[in-house]
């Protein structure tokens, strides 16, 4: 991890930290691209794919359509609306 | 130096679902806004996503039609995306096991066949929609689309010009259309299409620099694209007009130019990862044998059909194939006359042309095939004259419940075998129009359809033709 990543992390995050932080930020995934090397070091070409730690699959359901919430029901806690809509600052000038 | 154009496409196809991918909420387009919402696709905390079958069924079915092996094991994974259009700041999509990969799309242009690989299809949802022009400092956000199924269909840098680009578009419609899995309107914005671009000198086998276009709500406008980004690449390259950079372009189609919108964001500026909300989706023999089982039969081989079993010939194979809403019309119609051609004559002539008269896209096509049957049997039969025939099959347009033989019963479309009351008509109009008797009785042989026309309209079309001609020359000679 080098500065110029972090740099692109902390942008790609919307983060601002501070020098103490990006040290620590820094030696923390250092210390975890060692980690990561010693599992790419694992010849896994002859292992079947694991999706998920448990034997599990999603559960599915029908296609059909319903309406159970109104827009004022989902409205309620929102700081600002109009019309039926949520307002949020302006995001084009 | 020549050059040559190295294109590559991503296109979204929004599914034909009544529901939406995660949530139960109505997929349909046009209600009031955030009027399709619920906690869970407006991205309340603690709301739990559902996988929707049916967009399973409709991924894979879309893999099988464009030869895709099927990831029997597919998992959702959470594409990191901070704008308000998504409430969740992510997108929930398929990175890491999308349900299909591997495939090939064959097109055929004027330089002949070529085969365009898939590299995979993958599911994911859409975004909402924001509206920028209602207030001055805000933004409107509707939510309505937010969770609407969408595949989205990467293919392989395989296609090298606009002609090739508008070939495989088409194909992916009617394949997609044929399996009835997406309405695929680009003016409708069901389907859309981001062209990756790059040029390099004819011959080489490195990439240049790429660049990704999106805004394109046309075919049309796809190729125009195309063509300027070509020339816009070749200009930078050759005179240094500017310094080509990886990014993503807008086009704007009434100034005819594509503008940058943003750097190119690579893959790991998403920082995809596994969905902990979403277990991996199985597919099992059972359910991936009854997607198989419901796949359509290809255009081609219902060409094959037509032009063989059927006896249909080329031109008339390759209008119906067109699309599959005639297609299936034809079949309904066929199956109760029992005559192929004549069923294909009434689908190409006139269903076609009414289709084009009401500015209505084949798929668009309402007109029960049953029922077209029936009333070309009763022209067949010569109970009902053809021109009134296409009186009831306009008819049929606007009332889909229409029984032919009612219809024309009601409305005096039977058609008349009584001699006698054609004899009658007959020696009115002739004695009400001397003139075009005289022309006739002169030698000029056009003057006899006039009289004839005249007849036929006093008859209101129910009257065999033949008969009619016989009458009115055997009365006009013995007069």
């Amino acid at each position: 991890m080098d500065r110029e990543t972090l740099r692109r992390l902390e942008l790609l995050n919307q983060l601002s930290l501070t020098e103490t932080q990006k040290e620590e930020v820094t030696a923390f995934f250092s210390d975890r691209e060692k980690d990561m090397a010693m599992l790419n070091a694992i010849d896994t070409s002859q292992t079947e794919r694991q999706v998920h730690v448990m034997p599990i699959m999603t559960v599915v359901r029908e296609d059909v359509a319903s309406q159970p919430f109104t827009v004022e029901e989902l409205q309620k806690g929102a700081p600002e609306t109009d019309q039926g809509y949520w307002c949020v600052p302006q995001v084009m000038e | 130096m020549n050059y040559e154009t190295v294109i590559g496409l991503e296109v979204h196809v929004e599914l034909a679902t009544k529901s939406k991918i995660f949530c139960s909420c109505n997929a349909k387009y046009g209600a009031g806004p955030n009027e399709h919402v619920c906690p869970a696709c407006c991205g309340m905390p603690g709301m739990l996503p559902v996988v929707n079958k049916r967009v399973v069924d409709y991924g894979m079915k879309a893999g099988m039609m464009l030869n895709c092996h099927i990831n029997r094991t597919t998992t959702f994974d959470k594409k990191s995306y901070y704008y308000p259009d998504l409430p969740c700041a992510y997108q929930t999509t398929q990175w890491f096991a999308p349900v299909a990969v591997n495939g090939t799309v064959e097109i055929e242009t004027s330089k002949g066949k070529k085969n365009v690989r898939i590299k995979q299809i993958h599911m994911e949802e859409d975004a909402g929609k924001l509206v920028h022009d209602l207030a001055e400092d805000t933004t409107h956000v509707d939510f309505n689309r937010t969770s609407v199924p969408l595949i989205e269909i990467v293919s392989q840098p395989d296609l090298s010009s606009a002609e090739e680009v508008e070939a495989y578009l088409e194909r992916l419609k009617m394949l997609l259309r044929y399996a009835k899995v997406a309405e695929c309107a680009m003016e409708h914005g069901t389907m859309r299409c981001d062209v990756n671009l790059s040029v390099r000198p004819e011959g080489s086998d490195q990439l240049g620099v790429r660049t990704e276009m999106k805004n394109m709500n046309s075919i049309e406008a796809i190729k125009h694209a195309i063509e300027y980004e070509t020339a816009r690449h070749i200009d930078a390259i050759e005179n240094g007009t500017e310094v080509l950079v990886q990014e993503t372009r807008r086009w704007d189609d009434i100034k005819g130019k594509s503008f940058a919108m943003r750097n190119k964001e690579t893959a790991g500026d998403y920082r995809y990862f596994p969905d902990p909300n979403l277990m991996p989706v199985v597919i099992d023999d059972e359910w991936y044998d009854s997607i198989r089982e419901s796949l359509p039969e290809l255009p081609e081989e219902k060409f094959a059909r037509y032009t063989g079993e059927l006896g249909l010939n080329e031109y008339d194979a390759a209008q119906l194939i067109k699309s599959i809403a005639l297609c299936e019309c034809f079949e309904a119609a066929y199956a109760v006359c029992g005559n192929a051609k004549e069923a294909s004559n009434w689908m190409i002539s006139e269903v076609m042309s009414i289709l084009n008269q009401r500015k209505m896209t084949y798929d668009m096509l309402n007109v029960n095939g049953t029922a077209l049957g029936e009333l070309i049997k009763l022209v067949m039969a010569g109970e009902v004259g053809r021109a009134n025939g296409k009186k009831i099959l306009a008819a049929m347009f606007d009332d889909t419940e229409i029984v032919p033989a009612e219809y024309a019963k009601a409305n005096g479309y039977i058609m008349s075998n009584d001699v006698g009351l054609i004899e009658k008509v007959v020696k009115e109009v002739i004695a009400s129009e001397e003139k075009a008797v005289n022309d006739y009785k002169n030698g000029k042989e056009k003057a006899l359809m006039s009289l004839f026309g005249r007849c036929m309209k006093e008859l209101k079309g129910n009257c065999d033709p033949q008969v009619l001609k016989s009458v009115l020359t055997e009365t006009l000679n013995n007069q």
